[in-house]
């Protein structure tokens, strides 16, 4: 079976199950006995094994099998969660993502076999049966599958009334009624289908009354590996059997023939369904569970009938499978074409605006028209770009294991809160912001965060906490890593700096805090005393804020010695189209980003005052420096320079730049276009757009101009 | 200039656009070329290398536009009617435009007649060659378009 254009899917879907595991793993560090978080674990890891023995990796599936028999020892209960245990846990993941790697790469698992994990996974296993009690659980075992077959089988079927009477009609009839229940291999690739054949098999000679789950449920593949039916036939119960077996893939189909007085109302079935819930939970307590949380459909009432006190873990709610959301899968390139048709459309419109204002004598009709695709355009805009965003949580979620790992390599106490996974950004955001937050975390694990025994000395809990919180402000979106370690102690940055020649002590001197902090984001700045192979390779926060600003975002610092650090990550909502300022300069036309514009003041000539040579201006209290733009872009102004000064007042961070211009043209729609790797000299140019007559208009960078 | 040469099998064709810079003759190759347009207004960028024209809007991407004439040392453009923007296609800088003063013809040349030159570093222009093609209307100097287009340090 040729599997190559699955394996797309199959990465993307290996990835999120990792990454469930991951995070399924590390609560279950926390709450080793949540039996939910395991049947997750088991339910992940299966499907793992499931899609790898598909696509033919042996190698992952080899591991993913022995990780799973180990939960499901886990699951029965026959081995207890712990440390090294988890361990191993994770390193069996990192085995599974380096499969993962080598697949996307070269589409092959690679040839690591991974033979001491798989050993130790094992070691694993047979510890926990050596263990007295689990042995006895383990001799209970089969009865209680027995149980459970019984328990899970068509015995558990409800019938209401107008079933109840066709059968008995039936009955009267002199048919027989069969209870049949049928078992999928569990290699199985399409269960729906192979029940569907069941189906087919089945109803050539009898009428299928009910089916458990429905057979709605059946089609959607909702059902582990068996269902149960009943049916009304005319021929022998081997019959029907051998009907059901004829069809592969198949392990077992038993049945057997139900007598009236077996089909009881349904609270009659309830009592006996939590009758043999009792039993079972009585052999083995971890079955229950998995009985109530393997099979969805069978009432819940029953795992909440009194049990037996022993049986804690039967009392939680069945786990029903994750309700499947009604999504499809874009393949990103192709809503990048629809963002960049959307783009065009919007300058069409922009055109068609400013060709009826060239025109003169635009009527009202026309103008009302355009209006309207205004509107429509900007609302299309508005959804695709709602389209391409997707909640931070995929790319923040790997950071609990990332922090715990950290934990251990750094020795030292920490804790990761996170809040805001569901903030959404853009998808091409979310996947580049990934690395610039790891930086950050691992720079508060290693640099922020005083070890245990320093924190104790000052009163601190011992344990650090590192916070990671996402909101949305605005058209913005804001991410913040704080601590509450040591923070940065800007005399030591100061020292380093001059003692790299950053700057000169002279420098030093005159410097601000915040400016002094603003050194640690300079290219080779590392002030860990020790090179570790966590952070302080010199190469750290220079690349997190050219990372930040290529998403067009902003990176700041704030911090208290000793009291901790509070690192904040600003992005735009959307890098495609934005709204902003159109000015002219000389004869030429910018777009200025509204999103960075505070206000525009029409200023007297005679009001700009000079301070250390530097033309400021003075606005409510707030001394303004100048930026005469037409001197910056080499552009002779043509403004009279006795007329007033419009200036524009941007806003970088809390610093404000007045920019003068000649002219505004007024607010306009933008859509971004690179200027190209070729002109990147140009630091003061962010972009290009096009503008509504066909020419090209650059965008100013405010933030590179403050 | 060995890549060039291997590139340029024996017994096989080559096709080159024929443009002029001033009173010279140019080729380049056409598998480059993704285009060719009109001169059109181009928006200057400030602060980059005097070479770089600006950028130009061809069916809404904004695309880069450099003259050969500055970047080889050669006077100015002066743009006129038969001014033309070839749009090339590289592999590592992208879509690039290059001023030229005409377009005149494309010429099949084989690669027998395709000259290595022979490399002088005191002319400056020989640097931007890549060889010399021999056709019925004269030498024709064939430029090579990444030590045009390279951006000078």
């Amino acid at each position: 079976m040729d599997v190559s254009q699955y394996l797309e899917i199959f990465l993307d879907e290996t990835n999120e199950h990792l990454q469930n595991l991951n995070t399924q793993i590390l609560s279950l560090e926390q709450d080793p006995e949540n039996m939910d978080t395991i049947n997750e674990i088991f339910r992940a890891a299966h499907s793992l094994k499931g899609m790898a023995g598909t696509m033919g990796y042996k190698r992952m599936q080899t591991l993913t099998h022995d990780m799973e028999n180990v939960f499901s020892e886990v699951r029965n209960g026959n081995i207890k969660v712990k440390a090294d245990m988890i361990d191993v846990l994770f390193q069996c993941l990192d085995a599974l993502e380096e499969y993962n790697t080598n697949i996307r790469e070269s589409s092959d698992e690679g040839t690591n076999d991974n033979g001491a994990l798989i050993k130790r996974l094992n070691d694993i296993m047979s510890g926990g049966s050596d263990d007295s009690a689990a042995s006895a659980a383990q001799e209970q075992t089969p009865q209680a599958q027995k149980a459970e077959t019984a328990a899970g089988g068509f015995e558990r079927i409800k019938l209401n009334e107008s079933q109840q009477s066709v059968l008995s009609e039936a009955i009267r009839q002199g048919k027989n009624v069969y209870g049949l229940t049928v078992k999928v291999q569990e290699s199985c690739i399409l269960k729906a289908a192979r029940a569907f054949l069941v189906f087919k098999a089945v109803e050539e000679t009898s009428e299928i009354i009910v089916s458990d789950p429905s057979s709605q449920d059946i089609e959607d593949e909702k059902f582990d590996l068996q269902f149960s039916l009943i049916i009304v036939s005319e021929a022998e119960l081997n019959e029907v059997v051998a009907a059901a077996k004829g069809v592969s893939e198949i392990e077992d189909v038993s049945g057997s023939v139900l007598n009236l007085d077996d089909v009881s109302t349904g609270e009659e079935k309830e009592e006996s369904a939590a009758r043999a819930q009792e039993e079972s939970a009585e052999a083995a307590p971890a079955q229950t569970a998995q009985t109530s949380a393997g099979t969805p459909t069978p009432p819940a009432e029953a795992a909440q009938t009194p049990a037996p006190a022993n049986a804690p873990a039967a009392k939680k709610a069945p786990v029903n499978k994750p309700v499947v959301n009604r999504t499809v899968r874009v393949d990103i390139e192709k809503l990048d074409t629809l963002m960049n048709l959307v783009s065009e459309l919007i300058i069409a419109k922009n055109s068609l605006v400013s060709a009826s204002a060239m025109s003169g004598n635009s009527s009202q009709a026309v103008n009302e028209q355009i209006e309207y695709l205004e509107s429509v355009t900007t609302s299309l805009h508005e959804s695709v770009m709602k389209v391409r965003m997707v909640p931070i949580e995929s790319t923040v979620n790997k950071f609990p294991r990332m922090v715990r790992d950290l934990q251990k390599k750094l020795g030292k106490k920490m804790e990761l809160y996170m809040s805001g996974e569901e903030t959404e950004l853009d998808r091409t955001v979310v996947d580049q912001i990934g690395d610039p937050l790891m930086h950050l975390l691992r720079n508060s694990a290693d640099h922020g965060l005083e070890s245990a025994e320093v924190r104790k000395e000052r009163g601190k809990p011992e344990v650090g906490s590192i916070f990671l919180d996402a909101y949305q402000d605005g058209n913005n979106v804001v991410i913040e890593v704080r601590d509450d370690g040591n923070g940065i102690d800007t005399k030591a940055v100061k020292n380093k700096a001059i003692e790299k020649g950053v700057i000169t002590p002279e420098q030093g001197e005159a410097m601000s805090e915040k400016e002094i902090i603003d050194l640690l984001f300079n290219a080779g700045f590392s002030t860990a005393k020790v090179v570790s192979d966590v952070s302080g390779r010199g190469v750290g926060l220079d690349v997190v804020k050219s990372m930040i600003e290529s998403l067009s975002g902003e990176v700041e610092v704030k911090s208290k010695l000793g009291e901790g650090s509070t690192w904040t990550i600003r992005l735009p909502l959307t890098l495609a189209i934005i709204q902003a300022l159109m000015v002219e300069i000389g004869d030429e036309k910018y777009a200025i980003a509204l999103g960075s514009i505070q206000t525009i003041e029409d200023i007297l000539p005679s009001d700009v005052k000079l301070v250390q040579a530097k033309e400021v201006i003075q606005l409510r209290d707030l001394v303004i420096p100048l930026v005469r733009l037409n001197e910056i872009l080499d552009i002779p102004s043509k403004k009279d320079p006795e007329e007033n000064l419009v200036v524009v007042v941007v806003k970088k961070g809390d610093k404000l730049a007045g920019l003068v211009v000649d002219e505004l043209i007024g607010q306009q729609e933008i859509v971004i276009k690179s200027l190209g790797k070729y002109i990147s000299k140009c630091k003061i140019i962010s972009g290009a757009t096009v503008l509504g007559d066909g020419e090209v208009a650059l965008i100013l960078d405010a933030n590179a101009l403050i | 200039m060995n890549e060039v040469e291997e590139l340029r099998p024996v017994g096989e064709t080559t096709q080159f656009i024929v443009i002029k810079l001033g009173d010279e003759q140019y080729g380049i190759d056409i598998k480059y070329i993704d285009n060719i347009v009109r001169m059109q207004h181009i928006t200057r960028v400030p602060k980059v290398d005097e070479y770089l024209k600006g950028v130009i809007n061809l069916r809404g991407e904004v695309i880069p536009v450099m003259s050969i004439r500055i970047k080889m040392g050669l006077e100015k453009d002066v743009e006129t009617k038969s001014s033309r923007i070839i749009i090339l296609k590289l592999e590592q800088q992208g879509t690039i435009g290059v001023i030229v003063d005409e377009v005149r013809e494309v010429v099949t040349l084989e690669n027998e007649r395709i000259e290595k030159v022979a490399y002088d570093s005191k002319d400056e222009k020989a640097n931007f060659l890549c060889g010399v093609g021999k056709s019925d209307g004269g030498l024709i100097s064939l430029l090579d378009l990444n030590a045009v287009v390279l951006e000078s340090v």
